[in-house]
């Protein structure tokens, strides 16, 4: 007989992911991911000047702010077919790169590295041994024994103050670690300096956009950005170096600290690349622009369908035909009225909820599908349509890291192999390493465009009194972002955003297909169901993202998430 | 010289969610403050809260609460009372995180020595809802303990003659662009 597990996030005002798996003999055999607050956030916009559209949007969530100005600004300069100038190109680009490194960091070190790191053999560990296990191995200043040893100490005064703090409620001792000690406390130690990392690129985030989490220097048609070398006033050659020595800081911690942990540990638990593939249809959007038309990338865009990594279809810019005709939203599973899919132009927000029905409607997430199919998105989705597609920058980054998974697990682990939940982090490191790249090249550009004497940063919009349709894509940290626009006379008349979380938390369709979440966490081993750490790692390796939540302190102190068997 | 920090937090597309942020920009627009002292609108964010605390001695957190208060009602935390009860396990980065943020910002020898929570007890929650009577009411003694606490760690603060604009733009009425 199936045990029914909830693992549901309280909040006092509820808003977050909750997700039901049912376990027969130690595995999943059928989920349900629900998030529990309505998104009706878009209605906000209606009326509006489209010139401000991103103001509203960025405030959708406070960890993806600048992605939700961007496909903003995108939506709206696609309905005016505006172009960009480059100097504007460039410095979002800039931006883009920094938040995503910033994100890549924190999701792994701070969401979920504690999955696979058992904080408590910590103590047991010898930091010596720990310190000999790398070496040799990269030039990292922060893997000697020293940094080791005072590592291990705050884990040993956290345990010795018997106030554990952040740490008291993970799954420590669970059957599902396998770390030794000194594996443990070398993953803790690059936690504790990831905070470092992380925060340099929120300062270039900040420099580039005029503040940081809330950039101010987006317009519709480019940037605010005023540019002149010898001002202090504009982003002047002090600033655009302060920004690339942020940058040159960064790199190095993710080649030779965040990717090489990622693979070592996706090596230790491969076991982990037989669970979790899910939903095998990705979807990518093309990113980083090069030109003014944004013709040209270097992030590459398309599908793939079945996980036939031999085919896939390439997108030739953000409003791709074959992506925007193929895009609709279904609500039989989500508390809405109406059952028909609807494109995201002609969208509609009306809720009806009921209780939460393993059968009928059970999350406030709508449908998306693709031409009636489930996609993923995420950095697996970009990654393995960048490698099929035989994008060069994808095939190195993507090589480097199988061969060092392949090493330290001692048998080949292919590219197939990432389509899993332990391939999701994966896939996520190599686009930080990608990105570190990146970075370099497009901070390059940005000077080299100056110097040859371009300052222009900004195409004035100009909006007709009829009604224009525009779509924003941008290839997210979470996966592909997209914000369907309606302009009438100058004003926002309908407005929808289809947000990467809501591909991968989606719900069931009127065929019955499970969205991402739910197919992936099919077939899970569930060790223990009073503790589903299991469960817990497929989720996390999406970077789940419920945008909306409200974030009103409970001084009570309700968990933030329960585990209910019954 | 102490480095203290004033954070509103909140979304300020719900509600009195948005009361962290709106107080924030009316605190600025009505005070300068000396050396030392920043006040910003952190809008909602979560794990990433811990970016912004690191490096600073004093961190007052302005948010909505829910204590079974009035509504309106103004409480002051202290960083026991904030980190009393334990997080437990995350599903996602963005849920609140206050006392997350900061074990983790603690756990790396850089967190702020205190912490202030001044808290309002909210009362409407509705998308594009501007601030509740109650809560808009709250405001200047929620400014006056933020003061009190400034001074009391050694930050200085002046009224300015002529308050700048406190640019509260969520609650700007709906206006397109001339076509």
């Amino acid at each position: 007989m199936a045990k029914r597990i909830t693992i549901d996030p309280i909040s006092r005002i509820e808003g977050h992911l909750r997700v039901d798996v049912e376990v027969e003999n130690g595995s999943v055999s059928n989920s349900w991911a629900s998030c529990t607050m309505w998104r009706g956030i878009e209605t906000i916009l209606q009326g509006r000047d489209p010139r401000e559209a991103w103001v509203f949007t960025q405030r959708f969530c406070g960890v993806c702010t600048t992605v939700h100005a961007m496909a903003s600004v995108r939506s709206v300069e696609d309905a005016l077919k505006l172009e960009i100038p480059l100097n504007a190109q460039y410095i979002r680009n800039l931006i883009l790169i920094n938040h995503g490194l910033h994100d890549h960091i924190v999701h792994f070190y701070h969401l979920s590295a504690l999955d696979y790191v058992d904080i408590l053999k910590i103590p047991a560990a010898d930091p010596a041994k720990t310190s000999a296990l790398i070496e040799g191995l990269t030039n990292w200043p922060g893997n000697s024994k020293k940094t080791f040893l005072d590592a291990q100490n705050k884990v040993k005064a956290v345990a010795a103050s018997g106030q554990l703090g952040i740490f008291t409620n993970g799954y420590w001792g669970h059957p599902a670690m396998k770390l030794s000690p000194e594996v443990n406390l070398l993953a803790f130690a690059h936690y504790i300096q990831a905070l470092e990392y992380q925060r340099k690129s929120v300062q270039a985030v900040a420099i580039l956009g005029s503040k940081s989490p809330h950039i101010q220097n987006l317009t519709v048609g480019g940037v605010s950005n005023a540019i002149n070398l010898d001002s202090l006033a504009t982003l002047n050659m002090d600033r655009l170096f302060m920004v690339k020595k942020l940058m040159d800081e960064v790199k190095p911690f993710i080649d030779q600290v965040y990717l090489p942990d990622v693979c070592a540990i996706a090596g230790m638990y491969a076991d982990w690349f037989n669970y979790g593939s899910g939903v095998t249809n990705y979807l990518a959007s093309p990113d980083l622009p090069l030109d003014s038309k944004n013709s040209k990338f270097d992030l590459v865009g398309g599908y793939i369908m079945d996980g036939n990594l031999s085919s896939v279809h390439k997108f030739d810019g953000f409003r791709d035909k074959v992506f925007v005709d193929a895009v609709t939203e279904e609500t039989k599973h989500a508390y809405y009225k109406g059952e028909a899919p609807l494109h995201p132009w002609k969208g509609e927000t009306d809720p009806e909820l009921t209780d939460w029905q393993a059968e009928g409607k059970y999350s406030w997430v709508k449908a998306p599908r693709f031409n009636g199919r489930p996609m993923q998105v995420g950095p697996l989705a970009q990654i393995l349509v960048g490698y099929a597609a035989g994008d060069p920058l994808t095939r190195k980054h993507t090589d480097k890291a199988l061969d060092l998974i392949s090493t330290v697990a001692g048998h080949k682990i292919g590219i197939e192999k990432l389509q899993s939940t332990m391939g999701r982090h994966v896939a996520r490191a190599i686009r930080a390493s990608m990105l570190a790249e990146l970075g370099e090249k497009h901070w390059e550009l940005l000077v080299n465009n100056i110097a040859s004497g371009d300052v222009a940063t900004h195409n004035e919009p100009v909006f007709p009194s009829g009604e224009i349709e525009g779509v924003g894509v941008h290839e997210a940290p979470r996966g592909l972002l997209s914000h369907w626009s309606v302009i009438k006379g100058g004003k926002i008349a309908n407005y929808q955003a289809v947000v990467p979380s809501t591909w991968n938390a989606s719900p069931r369709d009127a065929k019955g297909q499970h969205g991402p979440y739910e197919a992936s966490l099919l077939h899970n081993p569930i060790a223990d169901p009073t503790r589903p750490l299991e469960a817990i790692r497929t989720i996390h390796s999406f970077d789940p993202c419920m945008a909306c939540a409200c974030h009103t302190f409970d001084p009570e102190g309700k968990p933030v998430a329960t585990v209910k068997v019954l | 010289m102490k480095t203290i920090k004033v954070c509103g937090v909140g979304s300020v597309l719900l509600g009195d969610d948005a009361v962290g942020p709106y107080a924030a920009r009316w605190i600025a627009s009505n005070y300068e403050f000396g050396t030392g002292v920043e006040v910003e609108d952190l809008g909602t964010p979560g794990l990433d809260l811990i970016a912004y605390m690191t490096g600073m001695n004093v961190l007052i957190l302005i948010d909505s609460v829910d204590n079974h208060e009035p509504a309106g009602t103004v409480t002051v935390y202290d960083k026991a009372a904030i980190t009393r009860h334990r997080p437990a396990v995350r599903l996602d980065p963005h849920s609140p995180c206050i006392t997350e943020s900061i074990f983790v910002a603690e756990l790396a020898g850089d967190g702020p020595e205190e912490v202030y929570l001044i808290g309002v007890t909210g009362e409407e929650f509705e998308v594009g809802s501007p601030l509740s009577e109650p809560v808009q009411n709250a405001i200047p003694l929620l400014m006056e303990k933020v003061l009190e606490i400034v001074v009391q760690h050694g930050g200085s603060f002046r009224k300015r003659e002529v308050p700048l604009d406190a640019d509260i733009w969520w609650e700007n009425a709906r206006v397109g662009v001339a076509v």
